[in-house]
């Protein structure tokens, strides 16, 4: 077990560092890219929502209501949505024996998840420059948080790559379903607001529950009753398993062409 | 050793099935370099990858107790807008342990001669040159077999004499399973030859028997 886990480790990281080699390369700003989209896309919402929001969300401030939701999202976007085309992008890569189509996902995951969590460290810090109090003491349970959106993204994308292998048409569908739930996870707006019977239905997608205990964890007078983590925990544990099982079953037939 | 058991392989095409293999058994003794002969498009590279682990066989296995390289071609998983030094280190991060990198990159860059290029994105470099960086990347580690798919055929002069001088070092230890058009070179490397056409898989072990045959069979 040991020399199999090491060379896992030493695959991860070989991939880790080639892809944050190539994702930014290609632009002028390179790895300034990373803080420049969310802070962009967080910049058009303020500017779009920020006077009618700030007014009805009395519990938090709007800039931090907004980071909570949309760093999270995009990260959680960068890692599913790729997936997708996984194994035909990298191709290539499996022609060396100790790479494994999972290590790609695994690559991809921490690569997303280093980079989002810098990013979303960096902003918090800004938004403390600029005075806003910033509560620590929930910092444990924001982390585990925060991880288990990391490994319920890591479960999907590994779902999403042996979907995008068997049937090549997901490629077209999949992104088409993944947009609305930029809207369905309550990305800016919060779900407290939402009517009853509506509320209900959106809380049954997991990503909801993920942001909003985010905020929760930052901000405790943010109102989290409607949202638990053992639902989030259940449905990333349900999701692993099943695509490590199908990963499992599939692992040859990735292979052979 | 190198041992083939009920080996298939096909592929799906539009008109129909195309079978590559059906059920062959065959064991290659250790220690012989392998020709594999056979027109374009018979199937050597698929066999190349299925030796190399890169591609499954629809029934039936290959077992061999030997350490066996990445199948070696033109293309084989080089990233074109990373430079030549980028790739060689990932492909080392792999195979190496952390203390060797730089000694491999250190290797490769000596032995590939490609000097400013080295560090210049892939897509800017010739075939002769993605043929120095890949034969010299294999290289850089210690495998039982090298699968070579034509990857000496496109360099220069200077560049085949001096792969030609690593390769017969190399085999006092290791082997080589070659892909190539040159009978020539094929004749100077290997020991004994696989012969692939429309009558499956044939093994000889001599390989002058096996170059005689095939070019019986396609008069050349």
């Amino acid at each position: 077990m040991k020399p199999q886990l090491d060379l896992i480790r030493r695959t991860v990281l070989a991939l880790f560092l080639r892809e944050m080699k190539t994702r930014f390369g290609k632009y002028r700003l390179g790895y300034l890219w990373c803080l420049l989209e969310p802070l962009a896309h967080i910049s058009i919402l303020l500017l779009l929502f920020g006077y009618i929001m700030h007014r009805s969300i009395p519990s938090i401030p709007f800039p931090l209501f907004l980071l909570c939701g949309v760093l999270p999202f995009l990260m959680f976007n960068q890692i599913v949505s790729r997936s997708l085309n996984a194994l035909d992008a990298n191709q290539g890569l499996l022609s060396y024996r100790p790479v494994q189509a999972i290590d790609l996902i695994l690559a991809r995951t921490l690569l997303e998840g280093v980079i989002g969590t810098v990013v979303f460290v960096l902003l918090l810090l800004g938004l403390a420059l600029t005075g806003q109090t910033i509560a620590l003491d929930q910092l444990p349970t924001l982390c585990g948080y925060w991880i288990l959106l990391l490994l319920f993204s890591f479960s999907l994308g590994l779902l999403f790559m042996l979907l995008g292998h068997a049937y090549p048409e997901s490629e077209k569908l999949i992104p088409l379903l993944l947009k609305p739930l930029y809207f369905l996870s309550g990305v800016m707006f919060p779900l407290a607001l939402v009517p009853a019977p509506y509320q209900a239905y959106l809380l049954w997608n997991p990503l909801a529950h993920a942001l909003e205990l985010i905020r929760h964890a930052l901000v405790a007078s943010y109102p989290a009753g409607h949202v638990h983590g053992s639902y989030l925990l259940l449905w990333t544990l349900g999701l692993l398993f099943f695509s490590l099982l199908l990963y499992k079953g599939r692992a040859n037939a990735l292979r052979r062409s | 050793m190198i041992r083939f058991e009920n080996l298939c392989k096909s592929y799906k095409t539009p008109a129909g099935r195309h079978y590559l293999f059906r059920q062959v058994n065959l064991e290659i003794p250790s220690g012989k370099s392998i020709a594999l002969l056979g027109r374009n498009g018979a199937g050597k590279s698929t066999l190349l990858r299925l030796i190399g682990g890169m591609d499954r066989p629809d029934c039936g296995r290959i077992h061999s107790d030997k350490t066996i390289s990445w199948p070696v071609g033109l293309s084989t998983g080089f990233q074109g807008s990373m430079s030549g030094r980028e790739n060689v280190k990932f492909v080392a991060r792999l195979y190496a342990k952390p203390h060797e990198l730089a000694a491999k990159v250190g290797f490769v860059e000596e032995f590939a001669e490609l000097g400013r290029y080295f560090d210049m994105p892939l897509k800017s470099y010739s075939s002769g040159m993605r043929s120095r960086l890949g034969f010299g990347l294999s290289m850089a580690f210690d495998f039982d077999y090298y699968l070579l798919d034509e990857i000496t055929s496109v360099g220069d002069a200077v560049f085949r004499q001096k792969s030609a001088a690593l390769i017969q070092q190399r085999r006092q230890h290791s082997q080589f399973i070659f892909v190539s058009h040159n009978i020539q070179q094929l004749r100077q490397f290997c020991d004994v030859a696989l012969l692939l056409d429309s009558q499956g898989l044939r093994y000889f072990d001599d390989i002058d028997l096996g170059i005689a045959q095939y070019r019986a069979e396609n008069h050349v």
